[in-house]
């Protein structure tokens, strides 16, 4: 007894120390030492994250953080980016926001991904926090302008809000009136995803005025080219910047005010928008283009020569988004021109077209690959890839920690030997010992994932489409790679076998998707009886999986790991596998 | 630091994956065999007809296992027809016509053709999708009396002075007249720079007015867009 009490500091120094550890990884390791550091670390966490707002329920997680001041909440599985997930499938914040209102008026962030935010939400929101201070949604839909106004008239001590790729009902632009005359304290206004074509820019512009601390502001398209100076002379401590439409007619007034207000904006690190740009206005962003590290070109249809020129101005850029306009040779010019890129994700300009529109290869891929010492994230679109390319890639840059690569056309061959891609992709996960993330594309045998689970050990989410021959490729990926959390598949022949034989292994990680593959029913069945922990969701909106015979493969298969149970918020295309599922069903 | 649960599966497991060699397996995708040695070919014609014996799901202690068990001992044997390896729904009739070729999956993809190919595919976000439609959406109710389709859609008939055969494109897909123009010389076929200035970019107006195209602003241009005709240039 006394040598334990010698040994023990008082709960509030250890408090103190952990205040210093932030990553939720560290903090939950540091819960798990004893009981005793359970009870402290809980009563201190600040900041808490759910990757999948099903996994738990809002009344567990208050229960066993009493006290936590920033809650972040991701909803609908990744490929709803893609319209993989039927509307109404779920991702609902209210019940989350309901049980946080009820519990304490302390909240202060919260963060959003893929959930379904309604006005009712946003309004109550801005109605129980009283120093609410962070509202970051992310991809999101459900909304409307006038949830925005509940949030910009109520939340006096607002800081950010961010509205980044969400879908909002556009109903009147003057919800930016709604920011009382008095409220100065925005850091950071990102409403670029905002559709409104009448933005009240007097309001904006006092908006700006008034709020000598901000730092972002990303504009919606809406906002003309010669607002922007109006705008902008206001801000001249802005950090990041984002442009509405680009475009106007040329005039010479209009072009010097631009270039003057831009230059005077020493802190700027950041640019984005670009819509609908004319190469005439791009020269007035030359004078900021030094100190630029992030460029966000990925709606900017202007092609390579312009291209060029702007990105040889950048020669500290870290993050280019850029649209596949640029081209081969755009790319082997940036190579030469920034050092210092880290990240890299070329867009397709026409992803439906059958021909290619550009010429855009593997081989700008390879010259940034080779070029640029520090690149480590890729999202590439483009026709046509080889192994060789992949392996000189691989070798020349084994610090890749995200390496997402989209061959349009679905199961293209390597274009120089008419082979599958395994080889090539083989040397992606065996050269890149960090690879947190990947995503495949192009023909691939079984083969590529026999490499993956042999090389990927640190691999923590993978996509794939239209890959494999047989269940023996899931059950690679299944057993093989250990730090495997995200996984999701469409359009492969993978099904039961795989799946059960290493059933639990989904319940080490967060989630795992599977549409248009080889699953059936019967599986499914199996798998939510035998597996309480897992909920298996079968998704098919040709009705009832037992409308069909068992072994009918099913049309859409998300299955993730909960401790909250079934939910019963699912529309009628979604059933949940358990126990019960037999009486459920009809 | 994630807790590794050490979960283990049911006493008896459904599938003794691990006890296969994955080694011995090789890969005899060209005999179309699977690694069970069963003609990944079988097609489940309709699903019920090959699955009769298993039915009742299996769902007890392996009682469906039994059977799976004797396919895994007999490694080296043909395994009864009963029960394929993969089973397939029989979403287009038609394709059951097709030689099943092993890497030929296209078939067994669940395709839904409204008009734009695969869904989801390739994995652009909807949000990048929807920049490049509102571009048709600001030209609103166009009617395309030129090509008398719905004012939905975003195609636009284009002619070419002395080309008796109209084409059409997708308006929606582009941004400028640059993007146009480079697009509507390749699918006329005109690759030299000379070809490129001798043809003048005009278009029909919603007021019924043939305009050059070079005279006003994107914007305006596609706002009462209805058709486009390239015209030889007289200079």
């Amino acid at each position: 007894m006394h040598k334990k009490m010698a040994f023990s500091f008082p709960d509030e120094v250890l408090e103190h120390v952990f205040s210093f550890i932030q990553s939720d990884k560290d903090r939950n390791a540091v819960s798990m030492v004893c009981k005793s550091w359970y009870e402290i670390e809980r009563w201190c966490r600040r900041k808490v994250f759910v990757g999948n707002c099903y996994a738990v329920s809002p009344r567990m997680v208050i229960r066993r953080f009493p006290e936590f001041r920033s809650i972040e909440l991701k909803g609908k599985p990744h490929f709803a980016d893609f319209n993989l997930v039927p509307d109404g499938w779920g991702g609902y914040v209210f019940p989350w926001i309901a049980e946080m209102a009820g519990a304490y008026p302390w909240l202060e962030e919260i963060r959003l991904k893929r959930m379904v935010v309604t006005d009712e939400s946003l309004e109550l929101i801005a109605k129980s926090f009283k120093n609410f201070k962070v509202l970051v949604l992310s991809s999101c839909e459900g909304f409307s302008t006038d949830g925005l106004a509940a949030i910009a008239a109520s939340c006096k001590n607002l800081k950010e809000l961010d509205l980044r790729d969400c879908e909002v009902d556009d109903l009147s632009a003057h919800w930016l009136s709604h920011f009382p005359e008095t409220y100065t304290s925005l850091v950071s206004l990102n409403i670029s995803c905002l559709g409104s074509d009448e933005a009240s820019f007097s309001a904006l512009e006092r908006l700006v005025r008034r709020c000598t601390n901000l730092k972002t502001l990303r504009l919606n398209r809406a906002v003309p080219l010669d607002k922007i100076a109006n705008i902008l002379r206001h801000a001249p401590q802005l950090v990041e910047f984002g442009t509405g439409t680009y475009t106007a007619d040329v005039r010479p007034d209009v072009y010097s005010d631009l270039a003057g207000v831009l230059s005077s904006c020493k802190e700027l690190k950041s640019l984005s928008g670009f819509w609908d740009v004319i190469p005439d206005y791009l020269p007035a962003i030359y004078p900021v283009c030094s100190k630029l590290t992030s460029l966000n070109l990925s709606y900017a249809t202007i092609q390579s020569p312009d291209l060029i020129k702007l990105v040889s101005h950048c020669p500290n850029l870290q993050r280019l988004l850029v649209l596949d306009y640029i081209e081969d040779s755009g790319l082997e010019v940036l190579a030469s021109s920034c050092k210092d890129l880290q990240e890299l994700r070329v867009f397709p300009s026409d992803p439906f077209g059958a021909e290619p529109n550009v010429s855009l290869t593997e081989q700008g891929l390879v010259a940034v690959s080779l070029g640029c010492p520090k690149l480590q994230s890729v999202l590439y679109f483009c026709r046509r890839m080889s192994n060789e390319a992949l392996v000189t890639i691989a070798r020349s840059r084994p610090n890749f920690t995200r390496f997402r690569l989209c061959i349009i056309e679905p199961k293209t061959a390597d274009y120089l030997t008419l082979e599958p891609l395994d080889v090539g992709f083989g040397a992606i996960v065996q050269y890149c010992k960090d690879l947190r993330r990947l995503s495949l594309s192009g023909l691939l045998t079984d083969r590529v994932f026999e490499y993956i689970g042999t090389y990927a050990k640190k691999l923590e989410m993978l996509s794939v489409a239209f890959a494999g021959d047989s269940d023996l490729g899931l059950h690679h990926v299944l057993s093989g790679c250990e730090s495997l959390r995200k996984l999701e598949i469409r359009d492969c022949p993978f099904g039961d076998k795989a799946l059960l034989a290493n059933a639990a292994k989904l319940e080490t990680m967060r989630s795992l998707w599977m549409s248009s593959c080889a699953v059936s029913f019967a599986a499914c069945k199996l798998l939510g009886q035998k597996m309480p922990r897992l909920n298996v969701e079968v998704i098919d909106e040709r009705g009832p999986p037992d409308s069909r015979p068992e072994n009918c493969p099913v049309d859409k298969l998300y299955i993730y790991r909960s401790i909250a149970g079934p939910r019963f918020d699912m529309p009628p295309f979604v059933w949940t596998m358990d126990e019960d599922s037999g009486l459920r069903l009809s | 630091m994630e807790l590794q649960l050490g979960l283990s599966l049911p006493s008896t497991p459904i599938f003794p994956f691990k006890m296969l060699d994955l080694n011995s397996y090789g890969y005899e995708l060209r005999e179309g065999l699977g690694p069970f040695g069963i003609n990944v070919n079988n097609n489940c014609d309709s699903c019920s007809s090959s699955c009769s014996s298993s039915s009742s799901g299996g769902a007890d202690d392996g009682g469906g296992g039994t059977k799976k068990r004797r396919l895994l001992d007999e490694e080296n044997r043909i395994v009864p027809k009963t029960l394929p390896l993969l089973f397939w729904t029989n979403q287009r009739p038609n394709d059951e016509d097709e030689p099943k070729d092993v890497d030929d999956h296209s078939s067994s993809a669940i395709f839904k053709n409204d008009g734009e190919g695969l869904v989801g595919w390739p994995p652009v976000k909807a949000w990048r999708k929807k920049v490049r439609r509102r571009v048709a959406n600001v030209r609103a109710a166009v009617e395309n009396s030129c090509g008398g389709r719905a004012s939905s859609s975003t195609y636009v008939k284009v002619k070419m002075e002395g080309n008796a055969i109209a084409r059409k494109i997708d308006i929606s897909l582009h941004h400028s007249f640059e993007s146009l123009t480079t697009t509507l010389m390749r699918m006329f076929d005109i690759s030299d720079e000379n070809g490129q200035k001798s043809f003048k970019l005009t278009y029909l107006d919603r007021e019924g007015d043939w305009l050059l195209a070079e005279d006003v602003p994107w914007r305006t241009f596609i706002g009462s867009l209805k058709c486009i005709k390239l015209i030889r240039s007289r200079c």
